[in-house]
């Protein structure tokens, strides 16, 4: 496609070629180079999905080498430090590189079709935000490439167990970059989708008639802006301990290793609500469409859905009942846990309201959907059993609590996501999932998944910790260990005919015309798979749930949307922007700076720095030449008109 | 869009999957679910643990009650309003209800009524269970529990002739009937002082003056764990809890004050046959759960047999280990009072011989365990402080041969 290119450095309307060589515009529409330029938001949402997909799958590696270790007692498969190692990159891996990256994913394209918008707000900063987020994750899994090995201090990385004195390797730094990375991605990335939700709404899509996905997106993604900033804090402190010898968690000169967990966990637990809070928005999405009702008591959830991230950051210390916090900080943090509660039982409430006189359509998102609030309600009964105090001292870093929190993150979390992949797949592709097989994968992955987590609740209560790479045969721990490993390769089982199923649907998926699902919300409304400016006309809103409103008002909308299009028009056509290189350059310094401060040998005396403070300048001086690049640039677009807006995909002509 | 959802075909696989899990759990101990461990946290054998215990089965009915109820709402509502056929799911869709205010304000007021019948319990629990309540603080027993990287020193009040205290490591030995406060201390990262049948655990932090109470209801011999993860040997960082009646516990008192035993060799006697080192496999069960008759063993009745010498003692291999414990320069980590070692940095092995359990309650103290520790400690406790190629500070090798005669020596120190 040749677009007409504009600069603010020539006349208004020239081509790319009268641009300076420096000041290039990319325009390919495919191959290599039209992805690594993209600012689609639905292709840096594939991307996403791609890539945690990617990492889903090496974390799930790494669980079934947990699971093989614990098979049976006084097991040997794993010496002790590559046993450590797995369960670190397994939670690190798991939180940070699939399941956040995963509800990027839904964010990033889903977010802006159901709020009738034609990108986000920022749409080279949401490439930005993709490329810093995947240099994140390869600082943090280069160790398993290095003789230092990957990170094995837990993915809590607690004080003083990652300073210099316990853990002399580079592990440690690369998980502390790495995770620096993820934390600039994350904040960027919601700032995005928050300025989108206010700012590009369509016309009549007033708060309270958003999509309850796009309110979890809203909440989620001020959770992040507010959360990330302590890890953020805790992180640095921890590299500058462990760079520049500072004190912050260095026991021998007073540093308060404390202090770190208090960090940690101002984001740790809003972070809890930032893996769970997309998941509930996709339910909330799919019991209505498959119901074929509005969701029941809408203001509640959104509600709801709100106090959980306010009191999200009110209960952080739930996690450290047994650090001796002294009787009333223990009550407090009891009570407003208790307090959580409430609001969440609301949604569950409320959900099963949605089902209460509808016309149920069992479709695998259903399944998953229904599996969601079954699987979400075990994990947050023994989330409530935490929460009262005395009886926690008993469960904290026990497996009762990787049941719970299993539970909750993959029965709760990774079921919504998934529920969410085959619900979307229709859209994003114009293909739809085979039924049959959908059923099948919902069914074994249902099944591995409890038979792996549920006896860990046992075995907890009968007093094995967590983390721990062997045990003895004499505690009663055997049976319920040996039947969970059964159960994780039946749930890997599940996953590989989940993918298989996915990957298959992708290139023989029968194909389907658009809103395959009887859908309520306005990404149905739109040809599949969505043209680049998603909307050939901006919708105007009139309620809730706005697609289902203009199917049962047919003859209304048609005459509003002929008039919208003959303003569109005379306003220029649909207004494109411009793809760009930088925002990649500007995360590949990120990455060779990363590199330097984390990988690069270093001495303790400064003057030995060479090559360490060399190879992160280079990644500096690449970052700010690639960021004034993206200044100098512009944010201008192009126009096209749509010429048609059907199913055969992306009716768009330039206009010359 | 038309898919039948073939019921036909989930029959075989429910029967399949029910086949697979009979075939799995046939070689599985399938009494797991009621936790009768020694780790157990369902057994409360002392005043704290109870509170918890008491408080979790109240969580558990609650939940369980509400459970039931939302569950059984859950189903009937998926039963009932299922489309059964394709006309079905294309009827005219059902009525477009946004819910009912009076519904959600009574579900909330029920969801609270429901936490306040946990958090009463909760409340109280927290008080009792954080310090020993105050018409019992004059009783209580204080001791101070050190972590290190990856075993437990123990702080008595108990003073030596001399004025030092006395200190054990690995295994607590407590009187019954009182309670026992215990400062938690750490040297090094973060641990976790559990023993789940006396109470919840308590973490030790650096800089930081945690402790925790318990109180044994009778005597016993309870299994503890770290349970905060703390590097490479978290797992294997154990302790046992010994609880004894009064006069029993002032016995074992009166007999760890005194200094090591000495086992007087004839001047000139050669050791006799040398049993051999074993070998073991990498993290071997390295715990007999029964006598030597293939019964099942009485744990605390094989700690009061393990107070006593053994029968027959090869006196000039204890005398070969003594001299081993100074020339490998063991003493410079370890005290053993009475036989000129000094060192503090590792566990005191003045009674070493006494323990049930050595390597940090990880093996049972028999002269074969305690020499396959001697001999390769990093195979037994991967990245432990006292060997890393050798023995540190030196980098001392210790042969099997001489292994088997230090394993000879501590195993007299009763």
């Amino acid at each position: 496609m040749d677009a007409t290119i504009k600069s603010s450095f020539t006349d208004k309307g020239s081509a790319v070629s009268n641009r300076p060589a420096l000041l290039w515009r990319p325009t390919a529409k495919t191959g290599l180079m039209s992805w690594l330029t993209t600012v689609d938001h639905k292709r840096i949402g594939f991307l996403y999905g791609i890539f945690a997909l990617f990492f889903f799958i090496v974390g799930g590696i790494e669980a079934l080498f947990i699971r093989l270790q614990l098979a049976v007692p006084n097991n040997d498969v794993l010496t002790a430090e590559q046993y450590n190692t797995m369960f670190t990159m397994h939670g690190t891996t798991m939180i940070f590189l699939a399941v956040m990256p995963l509800s990027a994913a839904f964010f990033n394209y889903i977010m802006p079709l159901q709020i009738g918008a034609r990108d986000v707000a920022f749409p080279r900063l949401n490439a930005f935000s993709l490329w810093t987020f995947l240099v994140g994750a390869i600082i943090i899994n280069l160790g398993w490439f290095m003789k230092d090995g990957a990170p094995d201090a837990g993915w809590v990385g607690y004080a003083p167990l990652t300073s210099k004195t316990f853990n002399a390797d580079h592990s440690i730094d690369m998980w502390v970059m790495g995770l620096q990375l993820l934390g600039v991605a994350s904040i960027a990335a919601s700032l995005n989708f928050i300025v989108t939700i206010i700012n590009l709404r369509a016309p009549g899509m007033t708060m309270m008639r958003l999509p309850v996905f796009v309110w979890m997106t809203l909440v989620t993604a001020f959770l992040i802006i507010l959360s990330f900033p302590a890890i953020t804090i805790a992180l640095v402190e921890v590299m500058m301990d462990r760079l520049f010898s500072t004190n912050f968690f260095e026991v021998s000169h007073g540093g308060m290793p404390i202090l770190w967990q208090h960090l940690f966990w101002v984001f740790g637990h809003p972070e809890v609500y930032i893996l769970i809070l997309p998941a509930m928005g996709i339910i909330s999405e799919i019991l209505p469409c498959f119901s074929r009702k509005p969701l029941y008591g809408y203001p509640i959830v959104v509600f709801s859905g709100a106090s959980i991230g306010f009191l999200g950051f009110a209960v952080w210390s739930h996690h450290m009942f047994t650090t001796g916090m002294g009787t009333v900080a223990t009550a407090a943090f009891a009570m407003a846990t208790m307090c959580i509660a409430v609001p969440t039982g609301v949604k569950i409430f409320n959900w099963i309201g949605t089902l209460w006189g509808g016309h149920l359509k069992m479709r695998t998102p259903m399944m998953f959907a229904l599996g969601f609030i079954w699987m979400f309600m075990i994990g947050g009964f023994s989330g409530v059993m935490h929460a009262a105090a005395p009886a926690d001292a008993q469960q904290q870093d026990s497996y009762f609590v990787i049941a719970h929190f299993h539970y909750v993150l993959i029965g709760g979390s990774m079921f919504a996501l998934l529920a969410g992949i085959h619900y979307w797949f229709p859209l994003m592709f114009g293909r739809v999932v085979d039924e049959f097989w959908g059923k099948v994968s919902f069914w074994v992955i249902f099944a591995g998944f409890n038979i792996t987590f549920f006896p860990l609740h046992f075995v907890g209560l009968n007093g094995m910790p967590r983390r721990t790479f062997t045990y003895d045969s004499n505690l009663g721990w055997n049976a319920p260990n040996q039947i969970a490993t059964v159960g994780a390769f039946i749930l890997a089982a599940g996953i590989g005919i989940y993918f298989t199923l996915m990957i298959y649907s992708y290139f023989k998926g029968q194909k389907v015309g658009r809103d395959h699902w009887d859908g309520r919300t306005l990404e149905w409304s739109i040809p599949n798979p969505p043209p680049e400016y998603n909307f050939k006309v901006i919708p105007q809103v009139h309620a809730r749930d706005a697609f289902w409103y203009e199917k049962h008002n047919q003859a209304e909308i048609a005459a509003e949307k002929a008039s919208l299009a003959k303003a569109e028009a005379e306003h220029g056509g649909i207004h494109m922007p411009f793809q760009s290189i930088w925002p990649l350059f500007c995360s590949v310094g990120l990455l060779v700076g990363a590199i330097g401060v984390s990988v690069m040998d270093h001495d303790p005396r400064p003057g030995f720095w060479g090559t360490k403070i060399a190879v992160t300048i280079i990644g500096g001086v690449i970052l700010f030449f690639s960021a004034y690049m993206w200044a100098l640039e512009g944010n201008e677009g192009y126009h096209l008109h749509a010429d048609e807006d059907d199913d055969k995909g992306h009716g768009g002509k330039a206009h010359h | 869009m038309h898919s039948p959802f073939p019921s036909r075909f989930f029959r075989p696989v429910s029967q399949i999957l029910a086949f697979a899990s009979l075939i799995l759990l046939s070689g599985c101990d399938l009494n797991f679910w009621k936790m009768q461990g020694h780790q157990t946290t369902m057994i409360a054998n002392g005043p704290v643990a109870a509170s918890q215990l008491s408080l979790f089965w109240v969580t558990v009915w609650v939940t369980l009650v509400i459970f039931i109820i939302v569950g059984a709402v859950l189903a009937y509502a998926t039963i009932k309003f299922k489309a059964r056929s394709d006309a079905d799911e294309h009827a005219e869709p059902p009525p477009q209800g946004h819910g009912n205010p009076m519904v959600e304000i009574a579900l909330i007021a029920a969801s609270v009524f429901a936490l306040v019948i946990i958090s009463i319990p909760t409340l109280k629990g927290i008080w009792y269970t954080h310090d020993v309540p105050e018409a019992q603080k004059a009783d209580a027993y204080n001791i101070t529990a050190t972590g290190y990287q990856w075993w437990f020193k123990f702080d008595y009040p108990e003073k030596i002739d001399g004025g030092a205290g006395l200190v054990t490591g690995n295994e607590l030995v407590i009187p019954v009937g009182r309670p026992i406060r215990i400062q938690l201390r750490t040297v090094d990262v973060i641990h976790s002082f559990w023993v789940p049948k006396l109470a919840g655990k308590v973490d030790m932090i650096p800089n930081r003056g945690n402790f925790l109470w318990l109180q044994a209801d009778a005597p016993g011999y309870f299994w503890g764990q770290c349970a905060e993860y703390c590097g490479d040997s978290h797992a294997v960082m154990r302790f046992r809890v010994v609880a004894l009646a009064p006069m029993e516990f002032a016995a074992w008192v009166a007999a760890q004050k005194a200094p090591a035993r000495n086992v007087a060799a004839a001047a000139g006697a050669a050791p006799g046959p040398r049993p051999q080192l074993a070998t073991f496999k990498q993290n071997e069960y390295g715990y007999s759960e029964k006598w030597a008759d293939g019964s099942p063993i009485n744990p605390l009745q094989n700690w009061v047999d393990q107070q006593k010498p053994a029968a027959t003692e090869d006196a000039a291999l204890i005398a070969e280990g003594k001299a081993l414990f100074g020339t490998k320069l063991c003493l410079a980590c370890h005290t053993i009072r009475g036989h000129g070692a000094p060192g503090i940095a590792g566990p005191d092995l003045t009674h070493v011989g006494s323990r049930t359990t050595v390597a940090g309650g990880l093996l049972e103290n028999t002269p074969a365990q305690l020499a396959r520790w001697i001999a390769h400690p990093e195979l037994v406790k991967p990245g432990n402080k006292m060997y890393a190629s050798g023995y540190v500070p030196m980098n001392i090798k210790v042969a099997d041969a001489e292994a088997v005669a230090l394993a000879a020596y501590l195993t007299s120190l009763k």
